[in-house]
């Protein structure tokens, strides 16, 4: 199956874009990854060939995370859990390993402090490699707004990380 | 180390991790079957409920008894089913 192969190619970015919906709790992502693929098997999801394969799939894992996100929270509620989630520990295992595991998780706490769409979208530019104007596609928003999250994200991005990463 | 290095060292260290393929890929199967095949399961124990059963034999018309009949046990009944012995009254 043609679909399935170049879905396999993107395997580990859909994984990588999966944790940052999740608020990169690993479980989740893979929870969520998992849905993604049954629908598409299904026939739930299908690509219809107007944007890329790559922005098509991100979409779908944006709003299964949302949908699953919305599930999760409406479950905490009615069982009373507001216990905080937490995030998987990085475990490094070089000195140069642990320099990233650092840098990554600064990042990450910076990533956290933005507002959701600044976060995606700077996201699916810097991470993914894609322009604005595939981000805008795979979240659903138009190319103004994605610049205007972009531009705004970014800004507060490095002002967070600044001494924190030699830029 | 700029922006891009350290998304890049962050893609690289999420990545490295990911789940394998093949195995979220072929454990969609089992998962989208088990609800069908928990409810076929149900379906055929009901069934089977139903059609291997035992039959209750069906009571004979003679031995029914009307579940009223109670009602019809009144005081001083005896005197309206037996004829007065006027005879003996006499003596």
């Amino acid at each position: 199956m043609e679909i399935e192969r170049e879905i396999e190619e993107l395997h580990a970015a859909s994984f990588g874009w999966a944790m940052s919906c999740c608020g990169r709790n690993r479980q989740d992502a893979e929870e969520v990854l998992q849905d993604v693929y049954v629908k598409i098997f299904e026939g739930k999801a299908r690509f219809d060939g107007r944007s890329t394969l790559k922005t098509w799939l991100f979409s779908v894992i944006r709003r299964t995370a949302a949908s699953q996100t919305r599930q999760r929270m409406l479950h905490d509620v009615l069982t009373a859990k507001w216990a905080r989630r937490e995030l998987d520990p990085v475990s490094p295992t070089s000195d140069a390993a642990a320099q990233h595991a650092q840098t990554s998780e600064a990042l990450i706490a910076a990533l956290q402090q933005l507002a959701r769409r600044q976060r995606e979208v700077l996201e699916l530019v810097f991470y993914h490699d894609m322009t604005v104007e595939e981000a805008a596609a795979a979240m659903g928003v138009s190319l103004g707004s994605a610049r205007v999250h972009y531009d705004r994200g970014k800004k507060q991005l490095l002002a967070r990380l600044n001494g924190k990463l030699s830029l | 180390m700029n922006l891009q290095q350290a998304f890049d060292a962050l893609r690289q260290q999420e990545t490295a991790s990911a789940p394998r393929f093949d195995r979220m890929w072929r454990a969609r199967a089992p998962r989208s079957l088990t609800p069908r095949l928990a409810f076929a399961a149900m379906l055929l124990i009901t069934v089977a409920v139903l059609v291997f059963q035992p039959q209750k034999p069906q009571p004979s018309i003679t031995a029914w008894k009307a579940p009223t009949d109670f009602l019809l046990q009144t005081p001083g009944r005896e005197l309206l089913t037996s004829v007065p012995d006027l005879k003996g009254s006499r003596q």
